[in-house]
């Protein structure tokens, strides 16, 4: 199914389910206020429902704002947000009852800054961007550039094991596969693995100079729903709320513990930091480390305890029983 | 008019010389990008490549002179009691080169609270020490709207030297006596032709031209006065914002800062870092926030630049550097948010 005939199923699902009442609110996308963006939209009002919008630039992880609506809830959600929600679920934070959610078969999306890198040119100044196949086309100067989708999608995208949510009420569209994009995905991961130790601490340190602690990995993080996160406590303080690369790289070292088993590799935490500190490249091997020691995805099963929360009497290490 | 006299121009081949020179008596900052990101550095001697893809920071020049983190002051403790030690304030002058008119204004109005009542040592001691050098904005982002808040991408009333991008030089203006100064102390420059003085005139009229995004700003200090109470609005324009500190950090005009003491045994330091009206922990020192929910912060927030501000210092504190709509995560933009401002009044109160 094509996107334009997705947006249409879209807005005639939220529309009905608005006014018949199954559900009060609705959050989904509609067109961002710049070139190649979209915006969250959450209303109450089916007014706006035909501002609804699908499409490669669908980036933000919607499911961050179920744990503060009220009332029952139509959300958009692509694969990786569709475990978020089921990872909600798990933890208590939402009633599956309270939630429709609308399923979108997501392809990948296209990550603008790839594209600005590769062009040379900044996101304003592009006069088209659009997904062929498995070519993402980009046209500046009126002049056409193809490029395949491992150079141009988010790199969580290219390492994306359920793009097609597989919780859901709604389905738009047809069942999806992953992208063929898995060493691309883990090409900057790889590389520190390879690195030693002291390289590492060298890099991770350098990355969290930069580092201004505007919270938005948090803030944009369906995992993160603390009421108050353990770097708002002020008595005790557990870490000083300073800017400073220590104390920034302790912050999501934490966090990252905080979210292993509830993190469905989004990619939002990375996208969200204005200064491009490589976030993912933690998050994805905590998703991993997960995987391969506990064989526990996220968001894939809502019967299931939540991963930090269960144990099991075999369990290998006896400091648990 | 400003006389010609005060002008000259420098061929863009010769901006590494002039920084070289600039840089051995001040501190010569630059654009830079580090992993992509564009922020400010020490210039390091010898590169001005910048030129060729610069078009605005993503940290705006303020984490200069106000940065994310400094220390205050240090203490230790002793069998005499605490004694307090003030961080060495040797650093040399700095000069920015190549701000632009946006965030030049955005440290004019970050003076104007750290001047005012109370005078605020750390911040006036790096700002009355720096120097502005200016460069006019030749290919303005989607983003920008600075044209609607009495600025402009070539506007050049809040730096001391002014350059203008005419092909091959660049046009200098001196727009205060350090910038004269600058002017004076290099041989590197050229007396400006006419032909030079109408390219540059046709430059700016261009580029103002450029900026595409508007706002009206009459009566919207009214506007949030009456719709202050309108909960409602406030709700729903806030219902996206995911309450981080981008917006505030990376504002050229935002100068909220928390102070907090490190102690380790018997000696520490106090520092102070950026804070920020958007997060549920701000003003939480004295007792607690009572902007609880977000759309009360996002209220202040708007309010301050555009209601409190212009009732306080008579300016309103944006300068349409774009920068909040551009690294917003969910794209928020306030250009969107104050055009749309309720214009009747009293909706539905929060009181009622």
């Amino acid at each position: 199914m094509k996107d334009m005939e997705m947006e249409q199923k879209l807005r005639n699902e939220a529309k009905a389910l608005l006014e018949q009442g199954k559900v009060d609110c609705i959050i989904g996308f509609e067109p961002g206020s710049l070139k190649f963006t979209t915006t969250p939209l959450i209303t109450r009002d089916k007014g706006d429902i035909e501002r609804l919008v699908i499409g490669p630039f669908i980036v933000n992880n919607l499911a961050v704002f179920l744990t503060e609506l009220e009332g029952r809830i139509g959300i958009v959600a692509k694969g990786c947000d569709s475990r978020s929600i089921v990872s909600l679920i798990q933890d208590n934070k939402v009633v599956r009852e309270d939630v429709v959610i609308i399923g979108v078969p997501c392809p990948g999306l296209i990550d603008v800054s790839k594209i600005e890198t590769l062009l040379g040119r900044d996101r304003d100044e592009l006069d088209e961007i659009a997904r062929e196949g498995d070519k993402v086309i980009a046209t500046v100067d009126g002049k056409r550039n193809e490029f395949p989708v491992t150079e141009t999608l988010f790199d969580n995208c290219l390492g994306c094991e359920l793009p097609t949510p597989q919780e859901y009420d709604i389905l738009l569209g047809e069942p999806t596969s992953p992208v063929a994009g898995k060493s691309a995905s883990q090409a900057k991961i790889d590389q520190l693995k390879e690195a030693t130790p002291q390289q590492r601490w060298e890099f991770w340190e350098e990355q969290f100079s930069r580092c201004i602690k505007c919270y938005a990995c948090r803030n944009v993080c369906p995992a993160c729903f603390c009421q108050r996160c353990f770097v708002d406590e002020s008595e005790p303080q557990w870490l000083l709320p300073v800017p400073r690369w220590q104390e920034n790289l302790m912050f999501q070292v934490i966090r990252n513990i905080h979210v292993a088993g509830r993190c469905t590799d989004c990619g939002e935490c990375e996208r969200a930091c204005p200064v491009n500190i490589p976030l993912r490249s933690l998050t994805r091997e905590m998703y991993d480390i997960v995987d391969e020691f506990f064989h526990y995805k996220a968001g894939t099963d809502k019967e299931a305890s939540p991963f930090l929360a269960s144990y099991d009497t075999t369990d290998a290490e006896d400091f648990i029983r | 008019m400003k006389k010609v006299a005060d002008s000259k121009r420098i061929s863009k081949k010769d901006i590494a010389k002039l920084l070289g020179e600039w840089n051995r008596e001040l501190n010569v900052f630059v654009p830079r990008r580090d992993e992509g990101v564009a922020t400010w550095a020490k210039w390091d001697g010898k590169d001005a490549s910048f030129l060729n893809w610069y078009r605005n920071t993503v940290v705006p020049p303020k984490a200069i002179f106000l940065p994310p983190m400094e220390e205050m002051f240090s203490f230790h403790k002793d069998g005499n009691g605490y004694h307090l030690e003030l961080p060495a304030s040797d650093e040399p002058k700095k000069l920015i080169f190549s701000i632009r008119p946006c965030d030049a204004k955005g440290l004019a109005i970050v003076t104007m609270p750290f001047s005012d009542a109370y005078e605020d040592p750390y911040y006036l001691v790096k700002r009355n020490g720096g120097v502005l050098v200016g460069l006019g904005c030749i290919n303005p982002c989607d983003s920008c709207f600075c044209t609607s808040l009495d600025g402009g991408p070539t506007d050049l009333a809040n730096v001391d030297l002014m350059l203008t991008d005419i092909g091959d030089n660049f046009l200098m203006e001196a727009i205060t006596d350090k910038g004269k100064a600058l002017i004076d102390k290099t041989s590197l420059v050229e007396a400006v032709t006419e032909a030079d003085e109408a390219r540059a005139k046709d430059v700016k009229e261009t580029t103002y031209a450029k900026v595409i995004r508007k706002i009206a700003t009459e009566g919207i200090k009214e506007k949030l006065l009456s719709g202050f109470d309108n909960k409602d609005y406030w709700e729903k324009i806030a219902a996206k914002c995911i309450s981080c500190g981008i917006c505030t950090f990376l504002c050229p005009t935002c100068y909220c800062f928390d102070i907090n003491d490190e102690l380790v045994k018997k000696q520490g330091c106090r520092f102070r870092s950026w804070d920020s009206c958007a997060f549920p922990i701000y003003t939480k020192m004295p007792m607690e926030n009572p902007r609880v929910e977000k759309w009360r912060r996002l209220r202040q927030k708007v309010c301050h630049k555009y209601e409190f501000y212009p009732m306080n210092f008579d300016v309103i504190a944006c300068t349409g550097c774009g920068r909040c709509i551009r690294l917003c995560p969910v794209n928020w933009d306030i250009t969107q948010v104050l055009t749309s401002l309720p214009t009747e009044t009293k909706v539905k109160t929060e009181k009622s």
